[in-house]
């Protein structure tokens, strides 16, 4: 059976073949959840304890076990192109009670590396990104603060890159090095405009 | 007692004669001791290689191998052939040793511990000696671990082949020694395992020494209610093998006590029983000390006038009992115990049990009895996994969170509820109950245990069935990863408790959180068949707590010589071949502590460790493998320093001809080499690992062959 | 208070500086009374954010994160810090350079270009953890610092995920903070103050702000710290203490979130067991800038002043 039948799109869309077939499945991508991960993905028993432990979980369609699925298989598209990939607050909760020992926020975190890599980032993140290239800081300081923390006594600005702003082009150099503050601004620019 | 100590006694001295009888033996050994130079013909040895099917054909070059092995020294026959240890490839070796007139063979093939008694006794059908032969290992330890070598893999054998030539053309012929087997065997833990085991030795005809540490027998099933997948009461099928082991007159039943000490082999194993201080007499006891019509009848008067209370570990700490104690009304043997560690001594007990049946004896001690027995039977059974541990589900924590074993006695009529399953917290009859499987089981964390504990699903499944029966109204949830229903009609309870109406959860409970005022329970977990998290609030959760070996199981299989797996079960001879053997000839296992078992395999593999420890028993006598060490009398200085030196005492220093020098008791050496390898004069002789032999192999191997 | 028994580097991270001064500012004094002295950490800058950069790439929150430790490891300090989120990122690259040579490799072929070395020479503590653990400060100490007991005072504590979870790969030398279902120990600090520690219901869940949730989809990261606003406010409790800066925004100024998006409100102060222990020595609110926080401490300070 052809997945894609050739009807009108919303009946292709309606009717498309749902069923997994052979080429869904890519093994690189198991083995590339494993290397970025470090941890063992492809052992999981599918018990469910983490998305029973999941705070995520009970007020979204965020399901850690069909991710933990999905790296067993190799579904690389369904699961980067998963929103709920991003709902993970990363408290490691299912980590802590994995029976096969496995640490299933890893796995996301190493899904969301991959995601990345082929541009599929929430622009949130990439903001933190461009902050902490201009300032050092994810959560830069300002006047209000500056105010205050004069007021009790600290200096205006804390002995962070704050202070010292000749620290940041060290910082700049290694965001430099993995392209990362270039392709956060080209992400922010294609979404944003 | 005294007058079983005589029997022992009395065994000791036939034991003696046998091991004259066996003297003979020992001296043509001795006799061959001076010509331990090596054999003197030139050595012809023939080398056969075993494909294994692919096992070794697979990653070896065997084309390569033989010709390799027509180059190496003293090989004077090559041959291959797709299962060396068939019926045809034995007769390639019977028949190159006539035609080829060997004078040693090898064979590269697997481990030694599957097929060197196959080979031996080929080679001893084509008219060698069968220590003539060596085992050459390519496949266990070479083409299953170079799977993906096969060059590398090719090269390490011509490597163990060359060795194995080596030692081939140095072997010796040796006889093996018979010893007498002692008519007798050991029970070491009497649960159903040991029971059975003790039932089925005796009934053979065999004195049977039943060791159980707990002070009355029947072990865990005695705590069940009822058995799966039959629904038979548990103890209305024990009582009565329970009382068979008490009646029969082949068996001795020691309760209370323990194994001490073991010395010994197969066929003559001297052991020492602990029987702990009871400070309870039996009649016969009594008897034995002129109390005469006295002793513990189990009238349990001591019971009521006893001021100390301790938690019941019968009933699981879910009812007291007393420092004096039986742990319920059916107890084999019918005898109390002073549990001394919270004994005050007040004698309360002595006054109530009175002058005539004079029955206590509060100053106790421990006594030690030896025993000569030819078999032992491991038995020792099983204990809880601490589930506390894992602390996401509570146990300990939340009063309403309890074991599988807990609700046995909970829903069992002599129970400390009377059978009226209630809740901890509040005494409740709970409504909404929980089934939490693989509680500690199959978990990778390092806190749990990785095996599957094999019995949880189907007493689980029985448990929810129980609360139907009792329970009117009631809702039953089994939380689990996979239904394990296995055994026969198995499946088909399965099928019955949900037709019953218990539901099924496919998810394993994540954690337990509990309602600080109503104590109920809030069960979170993923439905992962309907893809969806849940919140459950029940009344009372049921862990399947893992099983775990018993406390005792690792200080009696040290005793014993027997080894266990890294998860502490014991371990067979072979998982599949040899399931209730050990690596100890003579020491055999039955029941849970070789592994996770259901009553059915416990009782099954009772029986057959039971059959295996009766056939040394009734051949009478056994072969032991001359490995031991022998003094070349004209090289000995009688320095004395290998005395001390061995872990067996099997060795002294004796006068001969006016000379001192060191004399083996060779029914004690093991062949460990200790002596052999320290002594600075070269005197000592280890048949089939003598000093030339090993050099040779060394030799072979740094050498490449080029010697 | 005489010579300081230990000396840290000081780990600000971004949100205690720059949004909360008042953990910063008792931290160093409250902990000087307490024989450590914490020194600033020059040049420093975000851990970085675990969330954030371990979603995008884990190289650059690796060798992110060692030029933090690069430079204590300058100073020849072991790092003191006040973040769960921060001893994410600095305790767990420490711990996984120090273990994995490949890993280490990778990271020092970066800092390379900024002419740094990981060396792997120091540890790394969350100050609840010294104040924990009787061999720098322990529960004893603490309490007979306080001068000014919290008595009255209901406590519910919020241990937020990143300290001890997963509780596999932490080292912690007491046991106990490695019991991630039913911990104590928190409880244990806030009652050395004279205040009464509360439970409640799913203690140890999550506030929901991490993993870059609260920036991706901000009303789910509220509902999540609003289940635990309710669970908490069931038991009348007249404050929330926490350990993680941003736990406490997220309880903080997320309650005023929660009052715009879901309409309902707490009013439940909310302060950094750093502040609570502070207050506890006789700082006063005003030494600790409580006037920033977003949810007023008002009626909690009445209550223990």
């Amino acid at each position: 059976m052809v997945r894609t039948k050739g009807y009108p799109a919303a009946l292709d869309q309606k009717l498309q073949d749902t069923r997994l077939h052979n080429d869904d499945s890519n093994p690189e991508f198991t083995k590339n959840v494993k290397a970025i991960s470090r941890t063992t993905a492809h052992m999981c028993y599918q018990c469910g304890t983490c998305t029973g432990s999941c705070p995520s979980a009970p007020r979204s369609t965020y399901r850690i076990r069909k991710f933990m699925r999905r790296a067993v298989l190799g579904l690389e598209n369904e699961a980067l192109t998963d929103p709920d990939l991003w709902l993970c607050t990363t408290c490691y909760s299912c980590s802590d009670r994995c029976p096969r020992d496995i640490i299933p926020t890893d796995v996301i975190m190493a899904m969301r590396n991959l995601a990345f890599k082929r541009d599929i980032i929430p622009v949130n993140f990439l903001k933190t990104v461009q902050s902490i290239y201009k300032t050092g800081h994810g959560v830069p300081n300002n006047d209000v603060n500056r105010a205050a923390r004069e007021k009790i006594g600290l200096s205006r600005d804390p002995p962070t890159t704050h202070m010292y702003p000749e620290y940041i082009p060290g910082i700049q150099k290694i965001l430099d090095h993995y392209n990362l503050k270039a392709n956060s601004d080209r992400i922010v620019k294609e979404r944003e405009g | 007692m005294v007058e079983k100590k005589k029997t022992t006694t009395k065994k000791t001295e036939t034991k003696k004669k046998d091991t004259k009888k066996v003297a003979p033996v020992k001296q043509e050994i001795k006799k061959q001791a001076p010509v331990k130079t090596g054999p003197s013909e030139k050595p012809r040895i023939g080398v056969f290689i075993c494909h294994c099917g692919t096992n070794i054909a697979g990653s070896i070059d065997i084309k390569d191998l033989e010709a390799y092995a027509k180059t190496i020294p003293n090989v004077a026959h090559t041959d291959n052939y797709q299962y060396v240890c068939s019926t045809p490839g034995q007769k390639k070796i019977t028949d190159a040793i006539r035609d080829q007139k060997l004078t040693g063979t090898v064979v590269a093939a697997c481990s030694p511990r599957l097929h060197e008694p196959t080979f031996r006794t080929a080679t001893k059908e084509g008219g060698l000696n069968q220590f003539r032969f060596e085992m050459a290992n390519i496949r266990e330890q070479n083409a299953w671990v170079h799977m993906h070598d096969k060059e590398g893999a090719t090269d390490k054998a011509k490597d163990t082949i060359r060795i194995a030539v080596a030692k081939a053309s140095l072997l010796e012929d040796l006889t093996p020694k018979t010893v007498p087997v002692e008519k007798a065997a050991m029970v070491v833990g009497a649960g159903i395992a040991g029971m059975q085991a003790a039932l089925d030795l005796a009934a053979a005809g065999i004195k049977t020494y039943l060791i159980e540490s707990a002070p009355s027998i029947g072990g865990r099933m005695s705590q069940l209610d009822k058995t799966f997948p039959t629904l038979d009461c548990s103890q209305c099928i024990l009582t009565p093998k329970m009382v068979d082991v008490g009646r029969d007159s082949n068996i001795e039943l020691y309760t209370y006590s323990e194994v001490d000490a073991v010395e010994g082999y197969i066929g003559n194993f001297d052991v020492t029983i602990r029987k702990k201080a009871r400070g309870v007499l039996t009649m016969a006891e009594a008897e034995a000390r002129g109390i005469i019509g006295g002793g513990c009848n189990g009238c349990g008067d001591c019971d009521p006038v006893c001021p100390v209370v301790k938690p019941n570990v019968f009933e699981m700490g879910m009812k007291p009992r007393k420092a004096i104690y039986i742990n319920h009304p059916q107890v084999v043997p019918l005898l109390y115990t002073i549990d001394f560690d919270s004994c005050v001594k007040c004698g309360l007990c002595v006054t109530a049990c009175g002058p005539e049946r004079k029955a206590i004896d509060l100053e106790a001690k421990d006594e030690f009895i030896k025993v000569k027995v030819g078999t032992a039977i491991l038995a020792t059974g099983f204990e809880l996994f601490p589930i506390e541990k894992k602390t996401e589900w509570g146990y300990k924590k939340f009063e309403n969170v309890i074991t599988g074993l807990e609700f046995e006695r909970l829903i069992c009529a002599s129970g400390p509820t009377s059978g009226h399953l209630v809740r901890p917290s509040d005494g409740e009859t709970p409504k909404r109950i929980a089934f939490l499987l693989c509680a500690g089981s199959r978990d990778n964390t390092g806190v749990g245990k990785p095996y599957c504990s094999r019995f949880c699903c189907m007493y689980s499944l029985k448990h929810a069935h129980q609360i139907y029966e009792k329970i009117p109204g009631a809702q039953t949830y089994i939380f689990y990863m996979d239904i394990r229903s296995f055994g026969k009609a198995y499946e088909e309870f399965y099928y019955r408790i949900q037709d019953e109406g218990t539901k099924f959860v496919r998810g394993r409970v994540a954690n337990i959180l509990e309602d600080p005022k109503s104590k109920n329970l809030h069960v979170y977990a993923d439905d992962t068949l309907l893809d969806r998290p849940m919140d459950l609030e029940v009344d009372l959760v049921v862990l399947a707590s893992a099983v775990q070996p018993s406390e005792d199981t690792n200080r009696t299989r040290k005793l014993f010589g027997v080894s266990c797996s890294m998860d502490g079960w014991l371990l067979e001879a072979h998982p599949k071949l040899n399931p209730c053997g050990t690596t100890t000839a003579g020491v055999f296992l039955a029941g849970v502590c070789q592994g996770p078992k259901d009553i059915p395999d416990t009782v099954a593999s009772a029986e057959g460790a039971a059959s295996a420890a009766s056939i040394p028993i009734h051949k009478g006598e056994v072969e032991l493998e001359p490995y031991f060490a022998t003094c070349i009398e004209e090289k000995c200085a009688g320095c004395g320093m290998c005395v001390n030196l061995c872990p067996y005492s099997a060795l002294a220093l004796v006068d001969k001809d006016g000379r001192t020098v060191m004399e083996v008791t060779e029914a004690k050496c093991k062949g460990c080499g200790t002596c052999g390898g320290f002594c600075p004069g070269g005197a000592i002789w280890m048949n089939h690992f003598a000093t030339p032999q090993i050099v040779a192999q060394i030799d072979a191997f740094l050498l490449g062959g080029e010697q | 208070m005489s010579e300081s028994k230990f000396k840290f580097a000081f780990y600000l991270g971004c949100i205690a500086p720059n949004r909360y001064p008042g953990v910063e500012s008792a931290s160093i004094k409250a902990m000087k009374k307490l024989g450590v002295e914490l020194v600033p950490l020059k040049g420093a800058s975000c851990c970085p954010a675990p969330g954030a950069f371990g979603s995008i790439d884990l190289n650059v929150f690796y060798a992110m994160a060692a030029r933090n430790l690069v430079l204590a490891e300058q100073m020849k300090m072991d790092i003191a810090l006040v973040c769960n989120g921060c001893y994410k990122s600095i305790w767990e690259v420490n711990h996984k350079l120090k273990h994995n040579k490949d890993l280490r490799d990778n990271v020092n072929e970066v800092l390379k270009e900024v002419d740094m070395e990981y060396k792997g020479t120091i540890n790394v503590y969350h100050t609840a953890e010294l104040l924990y653990n009787d061999k720098f400060i322990g529960v004893d100490k603490v309490r007979d610092s306080v001068t000014n007991p919290l008595t009255g005072a209901r406590i519910a504590v919020h241990y937020g995920c990143h300290l001890t979870k997963p509780h596999k790969d932490r080292e912690f030398e007491k046991e106990v903070m490695l019991n991630t279902e039913h911990p104590v120990w928190m409880e244990e600090l806030v009652a050395a103050l004279g205040a009464t520690p509360v439970e409640y219901r799913n203690k140890m869940q999550c506030c929901g702000a991490g993993g870059g949730v609260r920036g991706y989809d901000i009303v789910h990261a509220l509902d999540i710290a609003n289940e635990k606003l309710i669970n908490i406010t069931e038991q009348k409790v007249d404050a929330l203490t926490d350990i993680c800066p941003f736990c406490q925004l997220q309880f903080d100024r997320g309650q005023i979130e929660i009052q715009e998006k879901f309409g309902v409100s707490y009013n439940l102060p909310v302060l950094h067991y750093a502040e609570l222990l502070g207050l506890a020595q006789g700082m006063s609110p005003q030494d600790l800038g409580l006037d920033l926080h977003g949810i007023s401490c008002e009626s909690f300070l009445q209550k223990v002043l």
